[in-house]
């Protein structure tokens, strides 16, 4: 038969050895509460379930590169209704660390925006209002850059009068090099740990 | 007995308000005797109970009337002692809680009912309980040497018994004796057998008498009563015992059915028995040629939950399978466990040791099995995996397991089919087809009982043993006969120790109640038994094809043998007999007859109809009493007769209701068929094949067949009790009333 998927456990163990809280999906009984409960559900190429099974079957190029795994937005819904106490959100950030780490990029502008956030905590401790968007926006070409600015602009205007964004660039934190050691020392904590 | 009989009214809980008290006492009993009404605002009260107690023992009253609540309350309160009939009539949830007070309707259904139980208390005798000539029994037999039948004679020993086990094989211990380790409470983690434990307190227990390599050849005469006769290595012995416990267990499923699943095929291909028999006998190895194994698939529901094979699920194979990856894992650290599962049924707390399995590594693929092959010495199953959606392959395979499903081991190998009436496509010109039976005589020999309906219990159409599910789930047709382990239903080793002390438990019961002379359930302690008039006897064998308890045997002549200690006292026997031959002490076909010719039926110009309901008083009667308590409203037209089972009906009061001039009849019984309510299984049944031939008595008193309805209530179904009586009276009304009304 040609789709036929041929189990193999070696996918999984590379899961269960190298992604954050990847051996968690052993617990998994498949009774899909998880994704009865995203709400991101009708965007997923796959729901977590099925991406469980996928690991299960070993269906590593499908899982890596699948689009779910990028679209979880930390709402925790899953992670509260498990009745196996999985956490189905640390599952999947882990797959997705764990993704781009092996070269696989599911979501672009995710993957962009994810790193372009963390550089900027990383660096000042907070983020800067007006910096992160434009990184994110030129990141595609000039072009597209102007066309999201302006898309956004109404936004931008209604932020500055409300002195949500200032003019000046966003000064670091006080002690923003205690903070950077935390966060390196989390990073060392975890089996993956974040994309470079 | 010479009766001198009172009648005690309460007027308390609205029945004072809702009647006129002297008007009842004077027109309710008028066509008695009665040698003492009285009336009493609070009669169940302490003041109430000690009027009547000084009447019994100043006045010499030995027949109490008590019109006022239910019988169902306060019993205790209205019990005299063995001496003293009570009578009960209804006058709160029948008249004055369910209809509108001070109302001439209300009042004639007061004074009918008074008069029922009048006459009821003027035919009922002081009940004698049966004492057999021989000498009771309270010793037990339990059938099967295995877990379930080890503690159910053990328990039976600890409770000051003795136990007799007959065991077929050469030494106890059964299914358990083969297991390498079981899983039981808290189902953290496998544990050991203990069969060599429970065998040891067996043999040195004093109490419990053991025959192994035994057959039981026959069981003869009724609890309390029962003479077994064992068949022990080649030589014969006998044992008087009181009650049985038929613990036989089980067999697994015939996987030779199963060659879709490349059982037979292939060599590596084995079942769940065969698999545990290896594990117990030491190394888990390829049978095909002994060497090592790594990857092992448990295909689950192997034939279960199939149509084609076993309909039902057996509820342990999944535990088995995850007992039986530990083994492998176990042996070998690096091997993986594949489960190919339909759904995980690991109920309740063996949730636990799922997860374990699944914390352990095994891979759990929920699908069916479509191929099972073989590639290069190794095996290989495709299968739906439903939740990818997809075709999967699981390759490399050194060991397939099937968890194949429990078979009672009463179950015959094939079941004969019976002819029964079909009115579809197939029949013959009889109008017969060959159906599979819901439920027959068909085990498979092991207690040979000499019971003129068949020599083993009465199974349901898988092979266990029929019994009341809901209510005495240990109880089976057969008196004195109780069923435990996975004889009774499959179940897990947790569940057969439970059910083994219950039905030791039951057995003990029967036992004593039976050397008492009285009832086991469902009436536990009635006294009364049928008595048979013989000189009137037909022959006809009605009563001893329709007891659903096989209590009555047969001679060369048929002539019925009735056994008192087997009977449950439902009065199928009763309501079957044309002859009307058979009666109980307070329970017979002229008692009702009289009962129910003392209702008042009004001329026809008074346009007050008038129906006759006979009830069943174990579900459907509750549920009456359940809607006066509701505060329900129905018609004041309907006289309710209370049945021990709807089964007791004799069509004869039909007919002479009916030609009495009372309107219509319904009849209030169980669910039947095959998730039967019915207390005496058959009764309701029974009940409405009796009605379908009332027809020709219908007809040659020219009514129409309208005027009597068969209508099944279950006990939780009191809302529907006023629905079911006013829709009748509506029929009643458009039919008009009866002709014979004034003859």
């Amino acid at each position: 038969m040609e789709n036929m998927v041929n189990y193999n456990p070696s996918f999984a163990e590379e899961v269960f050895r190298d992604v954050d809280s990847g051996d968690e999906i052993k617990m998994c009984m498949n009774c899909g509460v998880c994704a009865g409960s995203c709400p991101l559900r009708e965007h997923m190429d796959y729901p977590p379930r099925q991406i469980f099974g996928l690991i299960r079957a070993g269906k590593r190029e499908a899982v890596l590169s699948s689009k779910a795994i990028m679209l979880c937005t930390s709402c925790y819904t899953c992670v509260v209704k498990c009745p196996r106490d999985i956490p189905v959100m640390d599952v999947m950030h882990g797959l997705a660390h764990y993704a781009l780490k092996q070269g696989y990029v599911p979501r672009k502008d995710t993957a962009n925006f994810g790193k372009e956030f963390w550089n900027q905590v990383y660096k000042l401790g907070r983020i800067d209002e007006k910096d992160l968007p434009r990184r994110v926006f030129f990141a595609g070409g000039f072009v597209e850059g102007i066309k999201a600015m302006l898309n956004f602009m109404d936004i931008g205007l209604k932020l500055m009068l409300h002195r949500r964004m200032k003019l000046l660039p966003e000064r670091k934190i006080k002690g923003v090099k205690l903070l950077q050691k935390m966060l390196d020392k989390a990073e060392g904590l975890g089996k993956g740990g974040i994309a470079a | 007995m010479d009766k001198k009989t009172a009648i005690y009214i309460c007027t308390g809980c609205g029945i004072g308000d809702a009647l006129d008290i002297e008007q009842l006492k004077e027109e309710g009993t008028e066509d008695f005797s009665i040698d003492l009404t009285k009336d009493h605002p609070f009669l169940c009260g302490q003041e109430g109970v000690d009027i009547i107690k000084q009447d019994i023992e100043g006045e010499g009253i030995n027949t109490v009337i008590i019109a006022g609540c239910s019988h169902r309350v306060n019993y205790d309160a209205f019990n005299f002692g063995q001496g003293v009939i009570v009578q009960r009539v209804n006058l709160r949830e029948q008249v004055a809680w369910s209809q509108p007070p001070k109302e001439e309707d209300t009042q004639m259904l007061a004074e009918d009912n008074l008069r029922i139980g009048c006459s009821q208390a003027k035919d009922t005798e002081l009940t004698e309980p049966f004492k057999a000539e021989e000498e009771y029994s309270k010793d037990i037999l339990v059938v099967g040497g295995g877990l379930a039948g080890m503690t159910a004679a053990l328990e039976t020993a600890k409770a000051g018994y003795q136990a007799v086990i007959v065991e077929k094989e050469a030494s106890l211990g059964g299914f358990l004796g083969k297991m390498k380790k079981l899983i039981t409470m808290p189902y953290k983690d496998v544990s050991e057998s203990g069969a060599e434990e429970l065998i040891k307190a067996i043999e040195e227990n004093s109490k419990v008498k053991v025959y192994t390599s035994s057959t039981v050849e026959k069981i003869s005469g009724a609890p309390g009563l029962y003479t077994v006769d064992i068949k022990a290595n080649g030589n014969g012995a006998s044992e008087r015992v009181g009650a049985v416990v038929q613990a036989t267990g089980w067999v697994p499923y015939d996987a030779n059915k199963l060659g879709h699943l490349g059982y037979g095929k292939f060599k590596d291909v084995i079942t769940n028995v065969e698999m545990e028999e290896m594990a117990a006998a030491g190394k888990i190895t390829r049978p095909s040629d002994g060497s090592e194994v790594k990857n092992v698939l448990f295909i689950q529901c192997a034939g279960s939950r199939d149509p084609e094979h076993l309909p039902y699920c057996s509820s342990v194979c999944c535990l088995v399978s995850m007992k039986q990856a530990t083994y492998v894992k176990e042996q070998n650290a690096e091997a993986v466990n594949y489960v190919l599962y339909k759904d995980v049924r690991t109920v309740g707390q063996a949730e636990d040791f799922y997860r374990k399995a699944q914390n352990d590594g095994s891979v759990f693929i929920r699908g069916e099995a479509a191929n099972v092959g073989e590639a290069g010495g190794k095996l290989f199953v495709e299968a739906d995996d439903e939740l990818l959606g997809e075709r999967v392959k699981i390759e490399e395979l050194d060991l397939i397991v099937l968890a194949v499903g429990m078979v009672p081991a009463s179950k015959p190998e094939t079941t004969p089919k019976i002819k029964a009436p079909a009115d579809t496509e197939g029949a013959d010109e009889d109008g017969m087809m060959e159906v599979m039976p819901d439920s027959g005589f068909f085990a498979n020999s092991a207690l040979n009982l000499e019971y003129r309906q068949g020599p083993e219990l009465p199974t349901l159409k898988y092979g266990f043993p029929d019994s009341h599910f809901i209510c005495f789930p240990y109880e089976t047709r057969r008196t004195g006969v109780y069923s435990a382990g996975c004889i009774r239903r499959p179940m897990e080793t947790a569940k057969a120790i439970d059910d083994a002390v219950g039905a030791a438990m039951k057995a003990i019961q029967c036992t004593e109640v039976t050397a008492e002379g009285k009832a086991v359930h469902p009436r536990a302690g009635d006294m009364t038994y049928p008595e048979f008039n013989m000189q009137r006897c037909t022959q006809c064998k009605r009563c001893t094809e329709e007891c659903p308890f096989g209590a009555i045997n047969e001679d060369e002549e048929a002539n019925p043998l009735p056994n008192p200690t087997r009977c449950r006292r439902c009065g199928i026997c009763m309501g079957a007999c044309p002859e009307r031959i058979i009666s109980f002490k307070n329970y017979s076909v002229g008692m009702i007859g009289n009962m129910i010719k003392t209702i008042n039926v009004p001329e026809e110009d008074e346009e007050k109809p008038r129906v006759l309901c006979l009830i069943c008083e174990n579900d459907a009667l509750p549920a009456l009493d359940m809607a006066g308590i509701k505060r329900m409203k129905w018609s004041p037209y309907v006289r309710f007769v209370p049945m021990r089972c709807l089964g007791s009906m004799n069509l004869v009061w039909i007919a002479d209701s009916l030609s009495r001039g009372i309107d219509g009849i319904l009849l209030l019984g169980c669910r039947h068929g095959d998730d039967y309510q019915c207390h005496f299984i058959k009764g309701s049944e029974l009940a409405e094949t009796r009605l379908s031939k009332v027809s020709e008595t219908l007809d040659r008193l020219a009514l129409e067949s309208e005027r009597v309805k068969f209508v099944e209530v279950g006990i939780t179904d009191y809302d529907k009790i006023p629905v079911i009586i006013n829709e009748f009276m509506e029929t009643i009304e458009e039919v008009g009333p009866n002709p014979y009304k004034g003859w």
